[in-house]
């Protein structure tokens, strides 16, 4: 029974079936699943398999990891409320656009994945200064901090991750907070990230999600 | 009661076949089809330039002008003046001396009503052009205000679109090399008065003497554009505190610009943008469809690169621009094409399977964004394509789904479906924005207007069913390929156009949507293949 919840998630995903993938958690929480397993054991692997079939770089389009975000978000979210005990969050990111950029919807995809990861995850906002993200990450402990820009000139433009890392490097943060980097200029040139000062980057939200994680991983075992 | 009927031209080098009204001299149907026929006296019979043979079918008599400019011996082999030839039946005529091929075709603007304006008394400088300058086209008209007449009408490809892809590619290009800010500007100007010659040239038979007597050039478009025009720095594009507000377009070099168009009389009028990404276009598409005449509310969309969305409630204009990629352009599409000679504009099911229209009915070269629609549309209600975008077949997936046998030109490629549904999501949830902010039900919209890059062969059914647009009654639904123009023409010859100007600029309310965190939701929804209707609200 229970596979058959994950083979219909899966599927309801893989169709960007919001409606559908709502149903399936639906009756799998009315048929006695707790909320834990439904995020654990469904969501969470349903983003991972995604994750996968971007990296395998099979045939996903850009409307699929929207909805695996978006869908792995709400789901996670409304399950957390009805968690038994307050689930262990594995670290925090701050994200957000670079200065100068408007784009928001490519972070929107890594924010619902690490949501369903159990990142907390504080969304900035677009047009976000250099400094705004330095002080945003120290106050809310993140070991993270993701910057999204979409035109070259946010990318590599002296007020965006440049300042951020300078800013790191003044305030001694370097080995506490890591910095990464996404959003299409970086995908032409993939050695772009280093220029900018990022520790790493993603081409795509879905992989950035897993990268992300990676690091925090990284700045807590250190 | 006008009759259409077919007619076949043959060259040397290729054949055409077109539909024409029997009203329409075959001269004028050929210079909207896009095989001109030579000319120099705009179509009057004097200059004798544009001979014609007729090889079967019934045409009209022989006219005076044809007895005096064509020789017997020619006339005995049927040769006629396409200037003075109509068609009476479908037929068949060969042209064995084209004009060079040109970027410029006149626009078919035979459904167009006239202006109620009444014509300028002015002596001298009678003549006024009016300019849509897009992303990937020119459109322009020549006027003589003393007569409120136009004299005739054209469109070609803008060549600067080479250097990039979209808007923000060429203001890259201007903002990383300083220098080729001249050349930009340089090669936009040549290409718009390069329009105005071809008028000159094929409708008046003279051109200096004419461009000394225009007075007014009334120049709209988006606000790239019309920045690089005027040899200003688009890069203030980039600072998003100038989105809401106007970016200055006027150019500093009045005399020199005069004078490189050989129009020393003529004032040039680059119409100011409304915001950042929201151009003077859309003010003149705004103005062509007189929206605040309106008692109840009115949606238009202009599709392009950059899709502008404009809300009419009843007391203001709520505005917006979103990106919509290339896909409605065909620019940058695997398979995609501007709306030329070979591009596939409308597909339909039949008996016998898919059948295609190709402009030109040659052999088709790839789709334009109404022959996508209507692809993407077919293959959805066949169920070949599913709601998420995907086909259902593993072997479309990989190869996409083809629409003529052995074609690789007519080809729907899997990452083309994805460009369409973000560029259809941008849109249409950027309309449902809108809606939202001004607390409009789609149920009482009175009319929607679709204007810029589908142009006049956008099925709206098959628009509907992959939720381009919304689902309201067809009658609610108006399609205006050139509205821009048509708004352009209006500031030229409303006298009132000032006043409406200001009116219309001091009811706008722009809307930046990514201030909107709720339109991020929008998008995602929309990104499904389904119908856009009322609930589609998160």
């Amino acid at each position: 029974m229970f596979e058959q919840y994950v083979k219909d998630y899966n599927e309801a995903i893989i169709e960007t079936d919001k409606e559908a993938a709502i149903a399936v958690v639906e009756e799998a929480i009315s048929n006695g699943v707790t909320p834990e397993e439904v995020v654990f054991k469904i969501v969470m692997p349903a983003v991972e398999d995604m994750m996968q079939l971007v990296i395998d770089n099979l045939d996903t389009n850009l409307a699929q990891h929207f909805m695996t975000a978006q869908i792995a978000a709400e789901i996670t979210e409304k399950m957390l409320a009805q968690f038994s005990a307050p689930p262990e969050i594995i670290g925090k990111a701050v994200i957000g656009s670079s200065f100068g950029d408007l784009h928001s919807l490519g972070k929107r995809i890594v924010m619902g994945c690490l949501k369903s990861m159990m990142v907390d995850v504080i969304d900035l906002g677009v047009n976000i200064t250099a400094v705004d993200f330095v002080d945003a990450a120290v106050e809310h402990d993140a070991q993270v901090i993701a910057v999204s820009s979409m035109m070259m000139h946010t990318a590599t433009g002296e007020e965006g991750s440049l300042q951020i890392r300078e800013l790191l490097h003044e305030r001694g943060l370097e080995k506490k907070i890591k910095l990464i980097v996404g959003g299409s200029p970086f995908r032409y040139d993939k050695e772009l990230y280093t220029s900018v000062g990022a520790d790493n980057w993603a081409p795509d939200g879905i992989s950035a999600a897993k990268i992300i994680c990676q690091l925090i991983h990284e700045v807590k075992a250190s | 009661m006008i009759k259409n009927y077919n007619l076949t031209l043959r060259t040397s080098e290729q054949s055409l076949e077109t539909t024409i009204p029997d009203d329409l001299s075959v001269r004028l149907a050929l210079d909207i089809a896009g095989i001109r026929v030579r000319a120099a006296c705009g179509g009057i019979g004097t200059c004798g330039a544009c001979t014609i043979q007729t090889i079967s079918g019934e045409f009209s008599p022989q006219t005076l002008a044809e007895w005096q400019k064509i020789p017997e011996q020619d006339r005995e082999k049927n040769n006629r003046l396409a200037c003075q030839l109509y068609l009476q039946s479908d037929a068949e005529v060969f042209l064995a001396n084209p004009a060079p091929k040109s970027n410029w075709k006149s626009l078919d603007l035979s459904d167009w009503p006239d202006y109620p304006y009444p014509p300028y008394n002015i002596d001298k400088t009678i003549y006024a052009v009016a300019v849509d300058l897009g992303t990937t086209h020119i459109r322009l008209s020549l006027w003589n205000r003393q007569q409120n007449k136009r004299i005739a009408s054209r469109h070609g490809n803008n060549p600067q679109a080479a250097l990039g892809e979209d808007v923000l590619t060429r203001l890259d290009v201007h903002q990383q090399r300083d220098q080729e800010l001249e050349s930009l500007m340089q090669i936009i100007r040549a290409a718009i008065i390069e329009g105005v010659r071809d008028i000159l040239q094929r409708d008046m038979g003279e051109i200096k003497s004419i461009l000394a007597k225009v007075g007014l050039v009334s120049i709209v478009g988006n606000t790239a554009m019309l920045a690089l025009l005027s040899g200003k720095d688009g890069s203030q594009l980039y600072d998003p505190t100038n989105w809401e507000k106007p970016i200055d377009c006027t150019a500093d070099d009045m005399d020199e610009w005069q004078s490189q168009w050989q129009m020393p009389n003529a004032n040039i009028v680059v119409q100011a943008p409304l915001a950042g990404f929201i151009g003077s276009d859309l003010l003149a598409g705004l103005m062509a469809i007189d929206i605040c005449s309106s008692t109840k509310p009115v949606l238009l969309a202009d599709f392009g690169t950059n899709t502008e969305i404009a809300l009419w409630d009843g007391k203001q204009i709520w505005l917006s621009s979103v990106a919509g990629g290339p896909a409605f352009e065909g620019v940058g599409l695997v398979n995609g094409l501007t709306s030329e000679y070979g591009a596939i504009r409308g597909a339909q099911k039949t008996a016998h399977g898919f059948t295609l229209d190709v402009i030109g009915e040659g052999e088709a070269k790839g789709f334009c964004a109404s022959g996508f629609v209507d692809a993407i549309a077919l293959l959805r209600d066949e169920n070949i394509i599913k709601l998420s975008g995907r086909f259902a077949d593993d072997d479309h997936r990989a190869q996409g789904y083809c629409f003529a046998e052995n074609h690789r030109a007519a080809i729907l490629k899997p990452a083309d479906i994805d460009a369409f549904q973000r560029a259809k999501a941008a849109t249409a949830s950027a309309m449902q924005l809108l809606l939202q902010l001004a607390n409009i039900p789609l149920s009482s919209l009175s009319k929607l207007w679709v204007c810029g890059a589908f142009g006049q062969h956008l099925n709206i059914k098959n628009a509907q069913t992959v939720g381009l647009l919304p689902t309201i009654e067809y009658e609610h639904i108006e399609l205006f390929g050139n509205a821009a123009l048509s708004g352009c023409e209006k500031m030229l010859l409303n006298p009132e156009n000032e006043q409406l100007n200001k009116k219309l600029r001091d009811t706008l309310q722009v809307v930046n949507v990514s201030h909107h965190s709720e339109y991020d939701d929008l998008f995602i929804n929309q990104l499904r293949l389904k119908p856009f209707v009322e609930d589609a609200n998160v």
